[in-house]
């Protein structure tokens, strides 16, 4: 549904930018049309944030059920709530830790991704399309349907329940390879055979010249390498048993947990799940240029 | 500086040969360019002497070192691309002192002193701490040079280097880079597509197609001595004429016939054979001109465009069903539909082989083929 609004959206906005070039007519008829296409995005906006914002709600609130409209009015309790979650039930150990772990797999995934699209771009050996094929191919076989093998991989190297066991598997990524690749395509061949001819090495190259060229692609990439693992959830669930080294997102489900009555705390939940929310949404506000620029070069 | 002997050189890309058999010995510090359209292995030529790409076959020396499997940074080579090359995100003097500070074989004092030096002969002095992003299209490629000159290589190689200027800055630019050379004397082979920059700046042009090398000479004599139809046609704005006739013998003398002309040929090598059979007559748009009235050697031809060029006047001729050009005086009183009478320059007159393009006759008689050909297998 998204897809088809864009779809429509761009169209609408490419038909705008052809008409309106002379009469006022025109210009009416552009400004009608923009304003249909902010209402339309303004609710199909709404309608994302919608879960957030009764999340956000219910954290301020003492027992945090909604049964009817009167309910979604803001509590008083959000800073008893917050402060509950953080330092009462600890909350700030998962975070810190899924920060560790993010932190981790961006720095080791971007190590492995530039090294691996300089050789894919830069370098000539036998079959290097389809050792890039095959890399791609890995996109077909997500984490979860590795999760037996990966497990008795992990365990047998004496890596489970460790801080490894939840870094070291998502060290290789095939999206960021194809991201860093498609952008280094785009750096002029030229640049890598001066360099080849004056006598810098291949590192040297990638740290000096790649690098600071492909500056916001970097950042891109790893906004959204560190949104993608602040998000695991299932593999830590799996391969982590010790409470101290768990991650927020499981940890959402211990807050559930500490509900003593048997009833679930959903106010405490929606307080953890605004606090896990806050890390990505700050790098989103932050990155959100480098991000768009990221994402025209996958297009490309 | 060093001299450079390619033997037997070819390339394949995946089956398509791009450079066939090339034998070329370029001399200490000569400036050769190596000239040809476009996909005719000169580029690869180049890329191939500077170890960019791997020889398929054959062998390329260096002095007397066999380079041919030498990695391109061990070759001592400085090149320069049509698009610069320059690190965008560098100053154009860290884009210079890149390449050396890599090499590792310079001190700090001594990248200082050739930084200073290469900039005040490029004139990039007050450039220096600007990025590419703020230079214009000369000044960057200025900056490339600089980084060139700062190696002090062996041997220069420069692909199209000018292509990506406007005309008036390439032909200065143009001298600039002769200048240069004879300055620093460096061994240089330059790559480029045009033929006046390839005829001004070369002490040796070499004219390449179809990945093979068809004629190595200096300007002038590629200009009246092409070995093949080829370089007669490639070399010259407009090109060579050529019209097919047929040899004759008439008496002691030899003629070229065509439907609707005699052309007399000055006694020359090649003639006795050529005779009885056919051939192509190359004539020069400069070699023929409009006669004042019609003789026994002019033949007529009528008008069908007429270019002013201001110190010209090029005409589009016909004769019979053949076509052809001529530079005649400016101010020439004709227009398109005119039936002039024309006469040659029975000094420019060459002949082809009608099958392999090859060339059999020159009428500049002081020369003949041989001597090209001694001077093509020693340069």
């Amino acid at each position: 549904m998204l897809g088809s609004l864009l779809t429509a959206l761009t169209a609408a906005v490419e038909r705008s930018q052809a008409a309106g070039r002379t009469t006022s007519e025109r210009l009416r008829q552009l400004e009608t049309e923009q304003l249909t296409l902010h209402v339309l995005a303004a609710t199909v906006v709404f309608l994302i944030v919608l879960p957030v914002l009764i999340a956000a709600l219910v954290s301020t609130k003492r027992a945090g059920i909604v049964t009817s409209i009167a309910d979604l009015a803001p509590g008083g309790h959000a800073l008893s709530n917050y402060r509950r979650a953080l330092i009462g039930l600890e909350f700030w150990r998962y975070m810190l830790n899924s920060f560790v772990m993010s932190i981790a797999v961006v720095v080791g995934k971007l190590i492995v991704s530039l090294l691996a699209a300089l050789v894919i771009v830069y370098y000539r050996f036998p079959y290097k399309n389809a050792v890039f094929l095959f890399i791609l191919f890995t996109l077909l076989l997500p984490v979860p349907v590795r999760f037996v093998p990966l497990y008795r991989l992990t365990t047998e190297l004496g890596m489970g329940n460790t801080f490894f066991a939840i870094t070291v598997p998502y060290l290789a990524s095939a999206t960021t390879v194809f991201i860093l690749r498609q952008h280094f395509l785009s750096i002029p061949a030229s640049l890598v055979e001066t360099a080849k001819v004056d006598g810098v090495g291949p590192l040297r190259f990638l740290w000096s010249v790649l690098v600071p060229m492909s500056r916001a692609v970097l950042v891109g990439v790893s906004v959204i390498m560190f949104v993608y693992t602040w998000n695991q959830y299932l593999w830590p669930l799996v391969i982590i048993n010790a409470e101290s080294l768990q991650v927020a997102q499981v940890g959402l489900s211990l807050l559930r947990g500490q509900a003593s009555t048997g009833e679930v705390a959903w106010s405490m939940v929606m307080t953890g799940s605004i606090l896990t929310l806050l890390p990505p949404l700050a790098l989103l506000v932050l990155f959100r240029r480098q991000l768009l620029e990221t994402f025209t070069i996958q297009q490309k | 500086m060093t001299d450079l002997t390619l033997q037997g050189v070819r390339k394949e890309f995946d089956g398509v040969v791009a450079v066939k058999n090339i034998d070329l010995h370029i001399p200490d510090g000569a400036f050769v360019t190596v000239v040809g359209p476009s996909g005719c292995g000169k580029s690869t030529t180049l890329r191939l002497i500077a170890g960019l790409e791997q020889a398929t076959d054959g062998m390329i020396q260096m002095g007397t070192q066999d380079v041919t499997g030498v990695e391109p940074k061990d070759r001592d080579v400085a090149m320069v691309f049509q698009n610069y090359a320059l690190y965008p995100h560098m100053t154009a003097r860290r884009n210079i002192t890149f390449g050396m500070k890599a090499a590792g074989d310079f001190s700090d004092e001594e990248i200082e002193r050739q930084v200073a030096e290469a900039a005040a002969v490029l004139d990039i002095d007050d450039l220096l701490d600007r990025k590419p992003g703020e230079l214009s299209g000369g000044e960057r490629q200025r900056v490339a040079l600089g980084r060139a000159l700062v190696r002090d290589p062996e041997v220069f190689l420069m692909d199209e280097p000018l292509s990506n200027l406007d005309a008036k800055l390439r032909i200065k630019m143009r001298a600039e880079l002769a200048k240069l050379h004879s300055e620093f004397g460096t061994t240089t082979i330059y790559v480029t597509h045009d033929q006046t920059e390839a005829l001004t700046l070369g002490d040796r042009v070499v004219v390449m197609n179809d990945g093979r090398i068809q004629q190595v000479d200096s300007p002038q004599r590629l200009y009246d001595f092409p070995k093949t139809r080829f370089v007669a046609e490639f070399i010259g704005d407009p090109a060579m004429n050529m019209l097919p006739v047929d040899i004759a013998r008439n008496g002691t003398d030899y003629e070229a016939v065509g439907p609707t002309f005699r052309i007399t040929l000055p006694e020359g090598d090649g003639l006795e054979a050529a005779a009885g059979g056919q051939a192509i007559l190359g004539i020069r748009p400069e070699s023929l001109s409009v006669a004042d009235s019609a003789d026994r050697s002019s033949f007529t031809a009528e008008v069908t465009v007429t270019e002013p060029l201001g110190d010209s006047l090029l005409l589009e001729c016909r004769t019979g069903d053949q076509e052809f050009k001529l530079h005649a005086e400016p101010r020439t009183a004709v227009k398109p539909g005119d039936q002039v009478a024309l006469t040659v320059d029975a000094e420019r007159l060459h002949l082809f082989d009608s099958q392999t393009g090859n060339a059999i006759y020159h009428a500049a008689a002081a020369q003949s083929l041989e001597e090209t050909d001694t001077v093509d297998s020693t340069i």
